[in-house]
């Protein structure tokens, strides 16, 4: 086991390795993490680019989280919608965003969408698709808008119109039948909400609301849960229990000012203090 | 089967262990002593794997004198519970780890009182009133949980450590012959006969 | 039987009106076997955060010595979620079998304090939400009580009501937590 220190070195610990294959040996199954079944979607339009998410983080049949942020920040004018395993998605975009930052640091001009793509998708082949993260990448830069896929293998996809996770065929439906070359903002917005509310509607592991972001050449613009369509009606009554409803055995109110007690425990001489 | 009782009362802790070693279907020996003396206050039953449990108990029992020849004072109870679970995780995470389940009972010289750990080769460890481990544990914990007496005298304790071998006797198929049964107080260990 | 339900064992955690709570069972099993219905799952982290880890009970005491060794000083809550999401995806591909519940108040600027609640899977998926988190064998029947009888502003009498009244009536329906419940409110 690695020893508990401040200092690690970067990477994955195998540490638990040998011990969890163990177990799995004695029949002991290994849990699920915390997935996004996930609708995520992109679309380009007239004079940028519009990414789409739901808000459902589920656990097996479980909803973990029924407003969670699905769509990720990697540049001011980059983003990155993730679905898949939670965990990775969630890391492995932190991850390049920090390396882009360095990179723009670096080099001093505004990193392109391309570089996140190919940071993203290298970092996604060296672990053969254990990084669970399958990921619509959007953003403007001195190219013009830029739309991207990554498959948690390393396979990437550059279209006009993109949608992933388990709600994907229900979103890219939407885009087939209404997409069209040089949207208005208007109107290419809709598209998206529209994607994805019939990834919320017809897919079980996507739901709750509605996330979108529009990025141009010199904004962004963060929509967080721009349509709620699962919103829970208000209780008309308190379900409220009267105190002292619940019977409890002992109450101990904690001091928050320590005091410390020496307990000799033998052995030894006292300790010349002359 | 190997069977391991130990139970807290009154300023005391009683452990005991069966006395049988086997290899297979074959008694090998009927009088061997499960119970280390982990310095002059603390007791370890230990069962499990045949030979890690052996080499384990050793190594333990070294580590603890160790302590107490470099410091010049014991581990206390809730200490070499710590130690002794710590070295089972690590060993878990090794190629080859220890498989061995532990009764862990000692008398807390600074404090005045009595502790029993129940800890497992997994390295889960937790203070209990009164612990098993083995098939006997199946029908010794529901009687230990009708007849436990944290105040109980040493008599009543040896009484109630009767029933639950005597239990254990009666109905497991594979029950175990003979127990070595050791207590520890605050005069130390000491083994007694039932 | 998956190594989560090994040792059995819940947590909650829930927001009310300037406070916090958090609550656990208190059972160890071997298995379908109880073993003690004393072992603590919530540990204080600061005098303003609680961590509840129900799950694999040699990971919890391993984990509990880790954070108390590494983090002795004063943390915002906030800033310990996001530590102890790295650590677990640290072991990304070598899991710890634990799913964190952590609970505290957070200074706010103006010096005042603001409840906060997070929970994490067991490879550090961070769920900050806004009304209660919940982990362990009795999850799925925390949920849905939880989701019944939660309501926002809750006094810190009535939030240690429900609180409690949502552990009790979950932990009854699951075979592998209760043996008794511990109930911090801050």
């Amino acid at each position: 086991m690695a020893a508990a220190s401040v200092y690690s070195s970067p990477g994955f610990d195998f540490s638990n390795q040998i011990r969890n294959n163990f177990l799995t040996d004695k029949g002991l199954p290994l849990p699920k993490a915390t997935s996004t079944g996930t609708t995520i979607v992109g679309c380009l339009f007239d004079d940028g680019i519009i990414l789409g998410a739901d808000t459902r983080a589920t656990e097996g049949p479980i909803v973990a989280d029924k407003n969670c942020e699905k769509i990720h920040y990697i540049t001011e004018s980059i983003r990155c919608c993730g679905a898949g395993t939670a965990a990775d998605t969630e890391f492995v975009t932190n991850l390049i965003s920090s390396n882009m930052e360095m990179h723009a640091l670096t080099h001093g001009r505004k990193p392109r969408v391309v570089t996140a793509m190919t940071m993203l998708k290298q970092y996604l082949f060296r672990y053969q698709g254990h990084v669970g993260a399958a990921l619509v990448l959007g953003g403007v830069d001195s190219t013009g808008p830029n739309l991207f896929t990554i498959h948690p293998h390393g396979s990437t996809d550059k279209l006009p119109y993109v949608t992933m996770g388990s709600g994907s065929l229900a979103a890219m439906a939407v885009f087939e039948s209404g997409w069209k070359a040089n949207m208005s903002r208007e109107d290419a917005l809709q598209l998206v909400k529209d994607a994805i509310a019939a990834g919320i509607f017809n897919d079980l592991g996507s739901g709750s609301n509605i996330d979108a972001c529009i990025i141009t050449a010199n904004h962004t613009e963060m929509l967080r849960n721009v349509e709620m369509p699962n919103e829970r009606a208000k209780k008309e009554k308190s379900y409220g229990f009267r105190r002292g409803t619940t019977d409890w055995k002992s109450e101990v109110i904690r001091k928050l000012v320590l005091s410390e007690e020496v307990t000799p425990i033998g052995g030894g001489d006292a300790m010349d203090t002359s | 089967m190997e069977t391991s009782f130990a139970l807290t009362g009154k300023g005391y802790v009683l452990v005991a262990a069966d006395t049988t070693s086997a290899r297979s279907i074959v008694k090998m020996k009927i009088d061997e002593d499960k119970i280390k003396d982990l310095g002059s206050h603390l007791l370890m039953a230990y069962s499990g794997e045949p030979g890690d449990t052996v080499q384990f108990a050793e190594y333990v029992e070294r580590n603890i004198r160790l302590f107490q020849i470099r410091n010049n004072y014991a581990l206390r109870p809730s200490a070499a519970a710590s130690w002794i679970r710590r070295s089972l995780a690590q060993s878990l995470r090794s190629r080859k780890p220890y498989s061995v389940n532990l009764l862990l009972g000692g008398y807390d010289v600074a404090a005045e009182e009595p502790h029993l750990y129940w800890i497992d080769y997994l390295g889960t460890s937790t203070e209990v009133p009164f612990g098993a481990h083995g098939y006997g544990s199946y029908f010794a914990l529901s009687l230990l949980d009708r007849y436990h007496d944290p105040d109980a005298s040493l008599e009543e304790g040896i009484a109630t450590l009767k029933r639950c071998i005597d239990e254990v006797a009666k109905r497991l198929v594979v029950s175990p012959g003979k127990y070595k049964v050791k207590v520890v107080d605050k005069d130390g260990s000491r083994e007694i006969e039932i | 039987m998956s190594i989560m339900q090994y040792n059995g064992g819940s947590v909650i955690a829930m927001v009310g009106k300037d406070c916090v709570a958090i609550a656990s069972d208190l059972r160890l099993g071997n298995q379908a076997l109880g073993i003690s219905a004393n072992f603590q799952k919530i540990f204080p982290v600061s005098d303003r955060i609680y961590l509840g880890l129900p799950g694999l009970a040699t990971d919890v005491t391993t984990l509990v010595n880790m954070y108390t060794i590494k983090e002795e000083r004063e943390i915002e809550p906030e800033t310990f979620a996001h530590l102890v999401s790295s650590t677990l995806y640290e072991r990304r591909f070598g899991p710890y079998f634990i799913e964190p519940v952590m609970a505290g108040l957070s200074k706010t600027p103006s010096g005042s304090f603001k409840p906060f609640i997070a929970a994490t899977d067991l490879i550090g998926c961070l769920n900050f939400a806004k009304d209660f988190v919940v982990a362990g064998t009795a999850s799925e029947k925390l949920f849905g009580v939880a989701e019944g009888l939660w309501e926002p502003d809750m006094e810190p009498e009535d939030l240690f009501e429900t609180i409690s009244q949502t552990m009790l009536n979950a932990v009854d329906r699951d075979a592998y937590s209760g043996w008794g419940v511990v109930v911090h409110v801050m």
